[in-house]
This record gives structure tokens, C-alpha cells and sequence, in this order.
């Protein structure tokens, strides 16, 4: 029974697998990546300036003065190839991110959570 | 696209064809937008000739991978950089110290091997970063506590070997004091194991670092002898409690009696990091309030003019935040030995007592704990110093340069500091940012740091000016016979030149072993000053 299990679940984590390369970003996942590389500069937790505030939503906010949400999980603003290339190629403060660090198929996920309805 | 030196496009073909055989060819980056991602965020160079840049970046799985990388690096004379996480901006990032170099990034040897919660330790591979360790090791409930740097995307054994430090007690905050064996590829492919390590089948590997014989771990640490894919570190066990208390002085004058009171707690083992403060300076972070401004204004003031000003201020010259780990009776009885000893010695001393915390810290309570890096929670919130803020709103920096410079744990030391970085912005033609009432940073526990952070740019002409204020600092602190711990590659060689005892005798004993370690040069060559032969004639 257990090797029959076992069987079934590489069956369906192959079939996943190539799924994914088929189908489009998954805003799921992206939420997943933007919670381990970008929420800890770019979170809501912490007030918005000042001490113990998170380096890029302080940014952001000293930036929009209340124009745009600082927070970025609260943009509905935000272009896709404008993600990306703050992301490749940093901004101010924010440094590059590497694909060894965040590959092309996470970043698309990252920006389809940025960019696509937020859960 | 940049070529290693003296490799041609048809020899560096035939190495990425090889180092892609042993990689995978998703791993061997070599095109211009990838390589493009190992630029130095904060280069003080962006954009210019002089910007240290990558030729490829290989991205190895395991130790085995390293090896055969260095092998073919070795047949084809091409110097490898190797990068942990690559993370440790201000120092360089993930760009070589000489161009055309080939990155080998560890990022994806990412296994935490072992945490031990009884004996207090852990193994890890390059590629984790505090983050990492850090989730592994609350996710299990294990009784450790990490000692992080502020930034938590860096890596253990990036932080250590790069002479980095964290928050804790001292034994733990100096981050290569605290490791405890090395897994090693030598330049020539082979495997070494530091310590007990070098015992086939150890046991305590994690537990005694020096083996027999002499121990060369300190050779690992910013240079050029090896590329380090393992490495243990002694953790703490997780305190019961984390208590802090803050002294605070009335006079300028306290400040030497304050430090000699710390001193003896910090080197009792009885406090982790002080946190020095100057409530009359106004400001948590350099500068200072207009009306220390103001008091700048004809020049550094004589200790008379401090000290009124002090009193016209009514606000305490110095303060102090001690950190005290353990079982609640204990840190609440060391909080008021503490007390005791500062009121018997500095008259006017006054206390305030901080909140006790048990650890591990809930979840919600942690993610907002103001003292993070205190109790081991790695985060980034250091970058909001250097961040777009009210100040910089117009005009904010691209990155940072940041510059410690090590003095005794004096107070005439760290005034002296101020002074001579006061007067080198001044002699620049910038404003000043120290002022008398500047603090010292105390991570390594026997020595104080004073530092200042120039801000780095994406335009050349205001790079210019960066570079020569941070090479003008060097200079002058170095007249006063100090140094620095670390810096980018950019100012590595001018640094390493002030530890120039004896016409320079340490860095000619380490040329000579990097020539019988490294006779081909490969690794990481000029990294802190140190070339290998054939490239020696490119020191300054």
C-alpha cells in the first residue's frame, strides 16, 4: 500500500511538474516567494516611518506621502515589467536579486501575486 | 562582456563547455543580462572602467561540483570569486575583486546539516542565510538562539568568514570566533576538514576546533586560500529571559567612568551588547539636534563648553542599554548588581528598567520586537538608516559605503575618532556628522568601532566624490595609527596597506602562502591586497 501511495504521488508531482511549465504564474506560489524575499523590507508589520519601521515601505511611504499605498501587497498600480526590473536591477537602496535566489519562473509567480488579486 | 584575464574567447568558450558539463548548462551563467545580476548594488564604481565585474557565474550543487570547478579553473588559469549568498553590501555583494572573474555562487548549497539543541551547535553549507537557520530552528522548537548580523539575507559562514559580528554575548557576536570547523576546497581540488574534522569518522567535529597541530581556520577569512563549504558554529542555548536596563550619566565627563563600568560587565560575561546612546545629542544615528549643530558651529568645543552645554540642555550626556540572558532570578539579580556598582562610582547615574521577555518570543510579538538582532531574530531593518527617509527625500543614495574604524575602549579614543572624522568632512568641503557626543558600536567585545557611512550612487560624478571622501578617511584615520576591519574591494588594498609593520611583513607572508597554496592563482585573486604572483604587479 505504502509503495503504491508513493507511486501515485510521483505520478501526480511529475504530472505537476510539468504543469507548471505549461500553465501560467501562480499568484499562490508568488505569495509564497514575496513572503520569504520581500515582505521583510516590504511588509506591513511595523509603523510606517520611523523607528522600527521596514526600510521599503518607510521608502515608499516618504516617497508617495500617502499618494500610493506603501505597502506593496496594497498596490493595484504596479506593472509587471516594472517588477521585474526593480527586481533584477535594484533601486535605490534595494540591492539586485539573482536567479540562483529567485529564478524567472518566481519572479513571473511574484508578479502575478503583485499584479493579480491578492489572497 | 568581460573575459577572464589573459583568456581569450575561444579558451573561455571551451571552460564554460566544461564547467557546464559538470553544472548543468542552467547553472553556467553567461549571458549579458545574467551576469549583469553579480554587479555590485552599491559599487562606488557603478557604471565606470574601474566597477568590479564578473566574466560568468556558476551555480554548484554540491562539493564535488566545487571541486571539479577548481580543477578546470586550474587547467585554464581562469580566477574563480567564490560568494555565499552574496549579500554582504558595503563589502562588495556578489561582484569579484578582480574583473573578468568567474563567480562560483553557493546559494544553492543550502543545506542546514545539522542543528544540535543538547550541545549547542550547527553545520551548514554557504548557501543558508540567517533567515534560513533562523526559521529552521524556531519551525522545530529547538532551545538554541542564533547570534544574527543586522542584515538576515547574509549567510553564517559569508558573515563569519568575512570577520562580521552580531548582537549578543560576546563569545557568540563575534561570528568567526564563535565557528567550529571548516569543510575546505583547496585551490588545488582538494577536500580539507579544519579541527577535529580532519578525523575521519569524528564526532566532535562541531565541538573542539583545533585538532592537533597549528589550526589555519583564520586563514579562510577574508582572503583567498580555499573556498569554504561547510562550517560549524556554536549557538547559545535559548535563554529563559531577556532583560534589559539602561544607565543613564549626567556629565560629559562621566563618559570614561561609564565605559570602564561596562567594560568590566561586558568582559564578565555578565551582560550581552551594551548599546551606548547620547540622550543630549539628540539623535540615535551620527548627526545630531540643531542645537548640537549649533554647537559645532566655531569649531570642536573644550570640554568646558560641553559640559554647560550638557547642563543647558538638562538631558543626560550619556546613556547606556545592557542586555542581560538567562533565568529570570539571574538577570534580574546581575540588573541590580549593576545598578549597585554604577551608583557607587558614578555619582548622579540614574536607571531605568526595560521589560523582561520569555523566549522564544510568540510569533506576532516577535515580528515586531523592537530589538531583533538582541534575541537573535534576523531581519533588515538596519537598511532604514540608509533608506529614502524625510532628509534624503530629494536626493536618496543608490547604496552605501560604510567605514568602522577600531579604537580603544576609551572615551578620550572615541572623541578622538569623531574629531579626526569631524575634521576630515570638514576638510572635504561636507558638513560635518560627528560631533563630541558621538557613541561607539561595541561588537567586538575588547575593542570599540566608530563609523561613518557615505552613501554610494549610480552616477559617476557623485561616486567620485564618495571615493574620495572614504579613501580620504582611511588615510587619516591610518595617521592616527588606526585601522579598519573590512571593506569592498574597491578600498581593500589601501586598507591592507596601513598594516604595513615591519615593511609590510604580514602581507609577504601571506603572498608566500598564497604562491604555495595557490601557485596558479585562481582563487579570488587581490582580495584584502592579496595578489598572487603573476598578478602582483597590480598593487597600487
Amino acid at each position: 500500500m505504502k509503495t503504491a501511495t508513493l507511486a501515485v504521488s510521483f505520478f501526480a508531482a511529475a504530472v505537476s511538474n510539468v504543469g507548471v511549465a505549461q500553465t501560467a504564474p501562480s499568484a499562490e506560489n508568488g505569495k509564497v516567494i514575496y513572503n520569504k524575499w520581500c515582505v521583510y523590507c516590504h511588509g506591513a508589520v511595523a509603523p510606517a516611518e520611523g523607528p522600527g519601521a521596514l526600510p521599503g515601505t518607510s521608502a515608499l511611504s516618504v516617497k508617495y506621502k500617502g499618494r500610493l499605498p506603501a505597502v506593496l501587497e496594497e498596490r493595484t498600480d504596479l506593472a509587471s515589467e516594472f517588477i521585474r526590473a526593480v527586481v533584477r536591477g535594484g533601486l535605490f537602496g534595494m540591492p539586485i536579486t539573482r536567479k540562483t535566489e529567485i529564478n524567472d519562473a518566481e519572479l513571473a509567480d511574484v508578479i502575478a501575486y503583485l499584479t493579480g488579486e491578492k489572497q | 562582456m568581460a573575459l577572464p584575464p589573459n583568456t581569450s574567447e575561444a579558451e573561455f568558450a571551451s571552460a564554460l563547455a566544461e564547467f557546464a558539463a559538470v553544472v548543468g548548462n542552467d547553472w553556467v551563467f553567461s549571458s549579458e543580462e545574467d551576469v549583469a545580476l553579480y554587479r555590485d548594488s552599491y559599487s562606488i564604481y557603478w557604471g565606470e572602467p574601474e566597477e568590479r565585474v564578473a566574466s560568468a557565474a556558476l551555480a554548484p550543487a554540491n562539493v564535488e561540483q566545487v571541486q571539479q570547478i577548481v580543477r578546470i579553473a586550474n587547467k585554464f588559469r581562469i580566477p574563480l570569486y567564490p560568494i555565499s549568498t552574496g549579500r554582504n553590501l558595503t563589502y562588495g555583494g556578489s561582484a569579484p575583486t578582480l574583473s573578468g572573474s568567474v563567480v562560483v555562487d553557493l546559494k544553492r548549497m543550502n543545506r542546514i546539516l545539522e542543528v544540535d539543541e543538547d550541545r549547542h551547535f550547527a553545520l551548514v553549507e554557504p548557501g543558508v542565510s540567517y533567515f534560513d537557520l533562523y526559521n529552521h530552528i524556531t519551525e522545530r522548537g529547538l532551545k538554541v538562539m542564533l547570534d544574527v548580523p543586522d542584515p538576515g539575507w547574509g549567510s553564517p559562514i559569508g558573515n563569519s568568514l568575512d570577520h562580521g559580528v552580531g548582537y549578543t554575548m560576546a563569545p557568540f557576536r563575534d561570528h568567526f570566533g564563535s565557528h567550529c570547523g571548516m569543510e575546505v576546497v583547496t585551490p588545488e581540488g582538494e577536500i580539507i576538514r579544519t579541527g577535529n574534522g580532519a578525523l575521519p569518522g569524528s564526532e566532535s567535529w562541531q565541538e573542539y576546533r583545533y585538532g592537533v597541530g597549528p589550526s589555519v581556520d583564520g586563514l579562510f577569512a577574508q582572503s583567498n586560500f580555499g573556498i569554504v563549504t561547510k562550517m560549524g558554529f556554536w549557538l547559545m542555548p535559548l535563554p529563559e529571559t531577556f532583560l534589559t536596563g539602561t544607565v543613564t550619566v549626567p556629565r560629559y565627563q562621566d563618559f570614561d567612568a561609564l565605559i570602564k563600568e561596562v567594560s568590566y560587565l561586558e568582559d564578565s560575561f555578565l551582560i550581552g551588547m551594551p548599546r551606548y546612546g547620547s540622550p543630549v545629542r539628540g539623535s540615535d544615528f551620527l548627526g545630531g539636534s540643531p542645537a548640537v549643530g549649533r554647537l559645532m558651529e566655531n569649531g570642536w568645543p573644550s570640554t568646558d563648553r560641553l559640559e554647560d552645554f550638557v547642563r543647558a540642555e538638562r538631558l543626560p550626556a550619556w546613556s547606556v542599554m545592557l542586555p542581560f540572558y538567562g533565568p529570570e532570578e539571574t538577570v534580574r539579580a546581575s540588573w541590580a548588581a549593576a545598578k549597585r556598582r554604577f551608583a557607587a562610582r558614578i555619582p548622579g547615574a540614574a536607571f531605568q528598567d526595560g521589560e523582561l521577555s520569555r523566549l522564544p518570543l510568540p510569533r506576532d510579538v516577535a515580528e515586531r520586537f523592537p530589538l531583533k538582532p538582541n534575541v537573535g531574530i534576523p531581519a533588515l531593518e538596519v537598511f532604514g538608516m540608509v533608506a529614502r527617509n524625510p532628509l534624503t527625500d530629494s536626493d536618496p543614495s543608490d547604496g552605501h559605503a560604510d567605514f568602522f574604524t577600531f579604537v580603544p575602549r576609551k572615551a578620550a579614543a572615541v572623541s578622538e575618532a569623531a574629531r579626526v572624522l569631524a575634521e576630515t568632512y570638514a576638510e572635504m568641503g561636507l558638513p560635518p556628522l560627528h560631533n563630541p557626543f558621538i557613541t561607539p558600536i561595541n561588537y567586538y567585545s575588547r575593542c570599540f568601532i566608530v563609523a561613518t557611512v557615505v552613501p554610494t550612487w549610480r552616477d559617476p560624478v557623485k561616486n567620485a566624490r564618495s571615493r574620495a571622501l572614504f579613501s580620504r578617511i582611511i588615510d587619516r584615520v591610518a595617521e592616527r595609527n588606526w585601522g579598519t576591519y573590512r571593506t569592498a574591494p574597491a578600498f581593500q588594498e589601501q586598507a591592507v596597506s596601513k598594516f604595513s609593520f615591519n615593511n609590510n611583513s604580514l602581507l609577504r607572508f601571506q603572498e608566500k602562502l598564497k604562491d604555495s597554496i595557490d601557485p596558479n592563482g585562481i582563487i579570488s585573486p587581490g582580495r584584502y591586497g592579496i595578489w598572487p604572483a603573476s598578478m602582483r604587479n597590480r598593487r597600487a
